[in-house]
Parts: C-alpha cells; structure tokens; sequence
C-alpha cells in the first residue's frame, strides 16, 4: 500500500508563539501530532518532547528498559496488533518525559501536552491518543471521526448533559480531562482501524475545528489530492475565519492499487514495465 | 435579608436579594436568576420565605434541583447551603444584609477560558460525579453507552445480526467490511456507520441509504427503531437495554 502526505503548522493570526508540534516519520508511516500548554513557551517543550519522544520509541522500541519508570505493557497481550502496543507505551514514555522535567525545572510546572498519533502498517492503522487533538478519516466522501475528544465539554456529551452545539458555544471547551506532563501516570487511549485505499487520514489540533467545520474540511480534501497543499489549504481557511489558536494539520492518503493490477496485466502480456 | 449568588469558578456571577417575593430560577429569560442551558427547565426552582424560613422548591423539572448532594423537592435552606441546578452553583447566603441592587437589565456574562486548563483528579472526580447524576436522568439518551445492533430484515448477508462494537462499521463488499455484502456488483464501501460523542451516525458510501424511507443529505444520527436501506438490505437499528 503506498501512502503520501504532508503538513503544516502554523502560529495562527491571535498567538504570539507556537505551541503545537508534528512529525511525519515516513518510512514507518508513523504520524505524530501534538498542542502543548503552559505559560511562558512551555508548551512548545511539552509538545516537542511529545513528538521527539513518540517517534524515538518507534523507531527503537527495544531501547526504552526497565529503568525509565514506566510501565510498560506486553506487547503480545492481548488482541492489539503489536505496533499498537508499542504505540501506546510511546506514548506512557513521553508523559513520563514531561511530567519528570516539569519536576526537575519548577519554572515548567503545569506545562503539558496533547497527543494524537497514528501508524499505518500491514493495512492496519494503530490509533493512540490523549487530549482533544483529532484523527478523521474521510472514506467515499464521508468524514469520520476516529477519536473521542478527552474534554470535559465531550465527556458532558457523551453522558448526555450537553448535544454537541452546546458544547461547541461552551465558555469550557479548553478544559482537558486527560493530557500529557499532568500526572505521573495516565490514560492512553487506543484503537484499531482497517486501512482501504484511497482512504484520507487527517491529524489536526483545535485550532482547526474550532475555526473549521466538517463538512468544510470534507471538502478541502477531496478537492485538492496533494497531502501538503491540502493541509495548507485548510489552515489557511482556519486562518481567514480568525487563527484564534495555534493551528497543525497533517493530510495521509492511501493510494489506489489498481495501478499494481494493471502492470500485472502488462507482464502478463510479455511487455516489460 | 437573605441572597443568593450565581456562582462559576469560585466566582460571584450574579447576585439576588430574596425578599418577600419568590426568586424563580430557570431557562426562560424572564427568571430571576436566568441559566441559558438546556439542562436546565424553563422554570426550573424557586426560593422563598416561608414563615420565616428560607426554602428552595424544584418545579418539576426534568433534570432535579439539589441541596449540596441531595436531591430534593421542598427543603429548607440554611446559611452556606450549595443549591445545584445542571451544573450551576448557587450560594445560599442566609446573614447578608444587603441593599437592593439596581437591576440594569444587563445578565451577568460567564467568564471566558482561553487557556487549556487540565482538571486535577479532585476536580475532574467532582465535576464528572455531578454529571453522572445529572446524566442518568438527563433528557438525551446517550445511546453511545449501550451497544446498538443492526437487525437485518432481508437481504444476503452472514449474520441476522451485527452488534456495533466498533468506531466505524462498514457495510460492503470489502472483504474489511463488518457487514459484507455478497454479490458482483455491490461496491466495496455501500455506506458507513461512525460512533461519535453523542450517538451512532449513518454516512454514505459509493451508495446513498435511506433511513426511514428517506435518502440521507449528509451524515445522520440514528435513532433506536430506524429502518435503514441500502443496496437492498434493510436492517434495523436498535438500542438494547
């Protein structure tokens, strides 16, 4: 399966400084997204400790041992595919980063970070997550969310309490539930999707969907195939309606094989390709 | 003279003497102390002096009227009581001895949170505690908390039935659908189901379902006992206990 992509980050038109951080590890087809918080450009550590940390252990899972503090999980317990396992102890590791330098530097204190990642492999997409950076997939013109949000306002949603308009125009949208640096240890969510071609994986902090709305977003990316133009297509409409944060967008397109079925076809035929 | 304050975030919002009228408490703008929330009844409570006790009455409402933790219909009411209505605070002050303000017609607006602010264990405990006694009677139903299963009525299918465990269901040929399609001619992606924060949302795929007779414009939200159609299959969405 091949896969393209790209992507951008951008301060916004209302920050003065930009918190969030992205990395696109292509040869794994590992895509790490993160929003820092904190006064005093804090976030900007947390955020990039968050990713630095994510695609380390991904890259050398083996190296991480016994002494980091962690708690590892098995990666062979359980159903989840291995990488997704390895996904989710990334991430136990890059909180456990932030959380001990908030706690060795006390001007770091109360710095932390959102985290949403996701690895394409065998046509299987390992999903990890903490905070209310998104993943979408937009498959045959339907986008679909593939994260809950862990925000108060989500969280009042799913029990009910509130229908997602209202927690749209909540004064509360900005409270977290769950990040990363908050605690010592926390809360990694996790999931498994099957990968079809010509699938559209979008990763993407706040500041895109609160200035951005779906069916907007649907349509940037069926509109422009290109993975970066796309991703700066939309953060630039996040821009217009008015940047009031920090905005990062990273756009993954599965390619369509049919290509492979047609030169199976010409070799079949004799024709070299 | 006893007050009651509006509270959000440890701090006053709004402030209302009790005199010898009743203070009414609800959604509809022309309440004393108005709270623009759907959680919260267009007349929701009401506070008054009763032979000179104070007491707070709820007005039926959907959702309930509590006193620091207990649900009530009719309680009395004493200095530093908590009064909670949806997820608004309400102090009771039974000493002051205020002056009347002068009502400029003008609601008092909510501070605004910029910042991310991340709840500590305490604080998020609290507030979700409140929320799950708020939500189990609360006037959506959170279908997302039960697992819905689609009955199929007619069509060649593997199963009678497919409980939806997942975040995304797929009805197809896809040999990754849930739900897999048997013929030539069906498409890989017939139509898609997306688990979201408030319930099960029906999306197209290469074809357009119906639901309830319907062509669907966009996304749809399902509800329990909706008939959804597509490439000839019709099935049933239904919320179980």
């Amino acid at each position: 399966m091949q896969i393209v992509s790209g992507g951008v980050s951008d301060v916004g038109r209302v920050r003065t400084n930009n918190e969030d951080s992205f990395r696109i590890v292509e040869p794994l087809n590992l895509f790490i997204l993160s929003d820092g918080m904190g006064g005093e450009a804090h976030g900007e550590v947390a955020s990039a400790m968050a990713v630095d940390t994510v695609e380390q252990y991904c890259s050398n899972p083996g190296s991480a041992k016994g002494d980091s503090g962690v708690t590892l999980h098995g990666v062979a317990s359980d159903s989840w595919a291995p990488e997704t396992k390895v996904l989710q102890n990334a991430v136990f590791q890059a909180n456990f980063n932030i959380h001990q330098s908030a706690q060795n530097h006390p001007e770091q204190r109360g710095m932390g970070a959102t985290l949403t990642a996701g690895w394409i492999h065998d046509s299987k997409l390992s999903l990890a997550h903490v905070g209310d950076s998104r993943a979408y997939l937009l498959r045959t013109g339907s986008l679909q969310q593939l994260t809950n949000d862990h925000s108060l306002v989500a969280e009042q949603v799913r029990r009910g309490i509130l229908t997602p308009q209202q927690a749209e125009e909540s004064d509360m949208q900005s409270v977290l539930l769950r990040a990363l640096g908050a605690n010592a240890d926390v809360d990694v969510e996790i999931d498994e999707i099957d990968v079809m071609p010509r699938d559209v994986l979008l990763f993407c902090s706040d500041g895109l969907t609160r200035m951005v709305t779906e069916p907007e977003i649907a349509g940037k990316l069926q509109a422009e195939t290109d993975p970066k133009a796309a991703a700066q297509k939309l953060v630039d409409l996040a821009n217009e309606r008015g940047g009031l944060d920090n905005v990062t967008v990273i756009v993954v397109r599965v390619q369509d094989d049919s290509k492979g079925w047609f030169s199976w076809l010409r070799r079949d035929s004799g024709k070299k390709e | 003279m006893a007050k009651l304050s509006l509270m959000f975030e440890n701090k006053v919002v709004k402030e209302v003497p009790i005199g010898s009228r009743p203070v009414s408490i609800g959604r509809s703008p022309d309440n004393d102390i108005p709270i623009d929330n759907l959680a919260v009844s267009t007349y929701h409570a009401r506070v008054y002096y009763e032979g000179g006790r104070l007491v707070v009455e709820d007005l039926d409402s959907l959702n309930g009227t509590f006193v620091n933790d207990l649900r009530v219909e009719r309680a009395m009411l004493h200095d530093g009581d908590s009064i909670w209505i949806g997820k608004h605070h309400i102090k009771v002050d039974a000493t002051a001895d205020t002056a009347i303000p002068v009502d400029t017609g003008r609601k008092a607006a909510a501070p605004k949170i910029n910042e991310t602010m991340v709840l500590d264990t305490k604080a998020r405990r609290d507030m979700l505690q409140q929320a799950a006694a708020m939500g189990e009677r609360s006037q959506f139903s959170p279908g997302r908390l039960k697992m819905p299963t689609l009955v199929i009525l007619n069509g060649r299918v593997d199963q009678k039935e497919y409980v939806l465990t997942n975040k995304l269901t797929v009805i197809g040929k896809s040999p990754m659908a849930t739900i897999h399609l048997k013929g030539w001619f069906k498409p890989q992606v017939a139509a898609q189901i997306n688990q979201r924060d408030d319930g099960y949302y029906l999306g197209t795929g290469a074809k357009i379902p119906s639901v309830n007779g319907t062509a669907i414009q966009g996304p749809v939200r399902l509800n329990d006992g909706d008939l959804i159609e597509v490439c000839g299959i019709r099935m049933n969405f239904i919320v179980r206990e």
